[in-house]
């Protein structure tokens, strides 16, 4: 599969004097990506999440490829890797994509879906300009150091400090499930500033380079034996105010922000096993029918159901990613497409594994790693009951879970206490 | 009920606090990189547990299978890493109901499905061929047993692990379930008793899942229960959460599922037929090992899919044991077809008179 990134430097691609992008049509779109990405076909068997793969390369090659012509980030604006798109032509360019082989952009996927938006709604002008294109170009692994040992579906209680000394900052604390931490150069950081104030206000959100002096990373293993999430001990840490995002006290904003693009899945485009255009069946089914010895009507039934699910929960998905780029700011419902995507995933994984009989106990069978890493998709990204909560308070409009400490000083709180 | 449809309440005693003693997290862990726990075999064995239910005149600890099953639902909420089942109502049963010495160490037995080891009657010996999947620990096991119907006779072959050529793989769990190659391996024929065939022998490996599944899924619950008490978010513990308890709920009401059925297979097993029993039991625990662990997971958060925090030991056992000796499908239909081919007005008597109903 590495072949197929492994393109040219002087390939083609869309310097001055090309046809704007908001121009061209679908065939235009695929004769322009043909010059530098292969073609989607059957055999094409690509991670989903990096689940059971440490493959950086792959991710890095292809952003260096589209970033020449902004096609992976198009909505983004020109001089930080991305080309002024319209929201239609961005979908459009996405379905295209679907018909090329993308790699499992899980390693960048915070820096591309997440950090990426809030940084073009929140950050400033040098921070765009040093920050973004490094993302769109593959060249900037970032992780999300939000998680703390006593915030995780609790995230506005996180206590890891930031204390400001002259024009600097002064961080100490313990983050937890930091993704891709082993892999970045940088983090996003919400930190508490005041702790005075109520525990929603009083944050703030930093960049930190994850090779600054103070900032260690402690892989913990997971079930499936990957090593993709870590703990981070933050301890004495000084940080340039030039690396604060959003003004002071207003990180719980940022925050929002980026888990809204988090659901939404802005980053996600790329890698699993979606159903490329053209190809008469996903790879998925293709390879359950080489597993299953005997197609029942039970085991039939049962692959028509994921289909149309994953159906579903693909266009769920594409639509709230759709609308969050055409609003600028995500709503709810991408919550739903997230509950979608994790039950779509969950239910491929549990039936390979099914199909596979006695043999799917062995480590080296079809879908094993798929379906050790099945039970985390309900909870990273925040839990599929926090995903709820979101859709029951926002869309039905549903009374609010009774919040103990609303009004209350952060420092004066039950946090941990009961 | 009668004496021996209880268990011993000294072998519960004994065999929880012996792996409450030598079975912990740590050891795990150990026994899953070294592909074995010699410690907690051999504290396990030296008790005698292994071999509880087999005669002690052919070699066996005595006792009921009863106390078997006992013991091997403490290896499941143990999630001990050790070849419990296989060297006694499995392979140790096969040994003594033809005969056969039992070692003094680790047996093992090559599962019902385990296709393609064959064996051919030569005068007073068999001769052993072919591959054999999946066999539990068969890299540390003494002798490796085969039951095989050669001719309308049930053979049982004990072979010498040191004369098969043994290839390791793992399962879900990390625990050795290796390839074994045998190269015309030759061993003295031997006949079981006419109760102990291929088909007795996949519902004796069935009724020993359905235990150590019992087990887990025992465990599996009453750490989420704690460690849900124990977890604040949001101010108070996350089990005060009507979302979290009702994962709490699925999980307890399994782990006392598996738990019925699993005793009430033991009994009637203890007591003569049981075919329906087991047959309901393992695919009740199969059913309730596939939602407990959802709900479980779910529960622990990302804790619980890390390495660090033990209850992977448990979930991943389970979803191996669910796939050894009949997955959901094998015993759904063979349910199915029993119920079936009695008609309507046997449905309710079999549903109540169980395996004494089939006959």
């Amino acid at each position: 599969m590495n072949d197929a990134f492994l393109i040219s430097p002087e390939s083609e691609h869309r310097g001055a004097g090309c046809p704007n992008v908001n121009d061209l049509t679908e065939e235009q779109i695929r004769a322009e990506l043909d010059l530098i990405l292969d073609r989607r076909n059957a055999d094409t068997r690509l991670s989903t999440m990096g689940a059971g793969s440490d493959d950086l390369d792959a991710g890095r090659r292809y952003l260096a490829n589209t970033v020449l012509g902004g096609w992976h980030v198009p909505t983004w604006p020109r001089e930080h890797g991305g080309q002024d798109a319209s929201v239609n032509q961005n979908s459009l360019i996405g379905r295209v994509l679907r018909e090329f082989v993308v790699p499992d952009l899980y390693p960048f996927a915070i820096g591309l879906g997440m950090v990426g938006p809030a940084l073009l709604e929140h950050g400033t002008n040098a921070q765009q300009t040093d920050w973004l294109k490094p993302i769109a170009s593959g060249e900037s692994i970032w992780c999300q150091m939000f998680s703390e040992p006593e915030a995780g579906s609790d995230l506005a209680n996180v206590a890891l400090s930031a204390l400001q000394d002259g024009d600097e900052w002064i961080l100490g604390g313990q983050k937890t499930w930091t993704s891709r931490a082993v892999w970045a150069q940088w983090a996003i950081c919400l930190a508490r500033t005041d702790a005075a104030q109520p525990k929603h206000k009083g944050l703030t959100m930093f960049a930190i380079p994850m090779s600054l002096a103070g900032v260690e990373v402690r892989p913990l293993m997971q079930m499936n034996r990957d090593a993709h999430f870590s703990e981070v001990f933050v301890d004495g840490a000084r940080l340039s105010d030039q690396w604060r995002i959003g003004e002071v006290g207003e990180g719980w904003r940022v925050a929002m922000t980026v888990l809204a693009h988090e659901r939404a899945g802005g980053g996600s485009r790329g890698g699993g096993d979606g159903n490329a255009r053209g190809l008469k069946l996903p790879s998925w089914i293709a390879d359950l029918q080489v597993l299953v010895g005997e197609q029942t009507g039970d085991w039939r039934n049962k692959v028509a159901a994921l289909y149309a699910r994953d159906a579903a929960s693909r266009w769920t998905a594409q639509r709230a990613s759709d609308e969050a780029r055409s609003t600028g700011s995500p709503g709810p419902a991408g919550s739903g497409a997230k509950l979608r995507t994790v039950n779509s995933y969950k239910g491929r994984s549990y039936l390979a594994n099914s199909t596979s009989g006695a043999r799917g106990m062995l480590e080296d069978s079809h879908g094993y790693i798929e379906t050790l890493t099945a039970p985390s998709m309900s909870i990273r990204g925040g839990t599929d009951e926090i995903q709820r909560n979101i859709l029951g308070e926002r869309v039905l409009g549903l009374p609010g879970e009774p919040r103990l400490d609303r009004d209350v000083p952060w420092n004066e709180s039950r946090r941990g206490l009961i | 009920m009668t004496e021996d449809s209880l268990v011993d309440p000294l072998v519960t005693e004994t065999a929880h606090r012996l792996f409450s003693e030598i079975c912990d997290h740590e050891s795990i862990q150990a026994a899953e990189a070294r592909g074995q726990a010699p410690e907690i075999w051999n504290a396990f064995a030296e008790t005698g547990f292994p071999w509880i239910s087999i005669d002690e005149g052919a070699g066996g600890s005595g006792g009921s299978l009863l106390d078997a099953l006992e013991v091997l639902r403490l290896v499941g909420y143990h999630a001990a890493p050790i070849p419990a089942a296989e060297t006694g109502i499995l392979g140790g049963w096969l040994l003594a109901s033809s005969g056969q010495e039992l070692p003094d160490g680790i047996t093992t037995v090559v599962p019902n499905g385990g296709e393609n080891a064959t064996g051919s009657i030569s005068g007073e010996e068999v001769l052993i061929s072919g591959r054999a999947l999946r066999v539990p620990w068969a890299r540390i096991a003494e002798r490796i047993v085969i039951p095989l119907a050669i001719e309308d006779q049930t053979v049982i072959a004990s072979v010498d692990s040191a004369q098969c050529d043994i290839e390791p793989m793992t399962n879900m769990a990390g625990e050795p379930r290796d390839t074994v190659n045998f190269r015309n391996v030759r061993v003295p024929l031997a006949l079981a008793t006419p109760d102990v065939d291929l088909e007795a022998f996949r519902f004796r490996g069935a009724l020993s899942r359905a235990a150590l599944m019992a087990g887990a899924i025992e465990k599996m619950s009453q750490l989420t229960v704690s460690y849900t008490n124990d977890r604040v978010q949001f101010g108070r513990p996350v089990a005060k959460f009507q979302a979290v308890q009702q994962h709490l709920v699925w999980g307890a009401q399994d782990a006392a599922l598996a738990r019925m059925v699993a005793e009430t297979a033991a009994r009637e097993a203890t007591r003569g037929a049981a075919q329906f029993e087991i047959a309901a039991a393992k695919l009740v625990a199969n059913q309730a090992a596939a939602r407990a662990t959802k709900a479980c997971h779910q529960a622990h958060g990302a804790m619980g899919m890390t390495q660090e925090y033990p209850l992977h030991h448990l979930s991943r056992r389970l979803w191996s044991w669910r796939k050894e000796y009949g997955g959901d499908a094998e015993w759904s239909k063979w349910l199915g077809q029993v119920a079936v081919s009695r008609g309507a007005d046997q449905l309710y008597p079999l549903i109540t008179g169980g395996s004494a109903a089939l006959n």
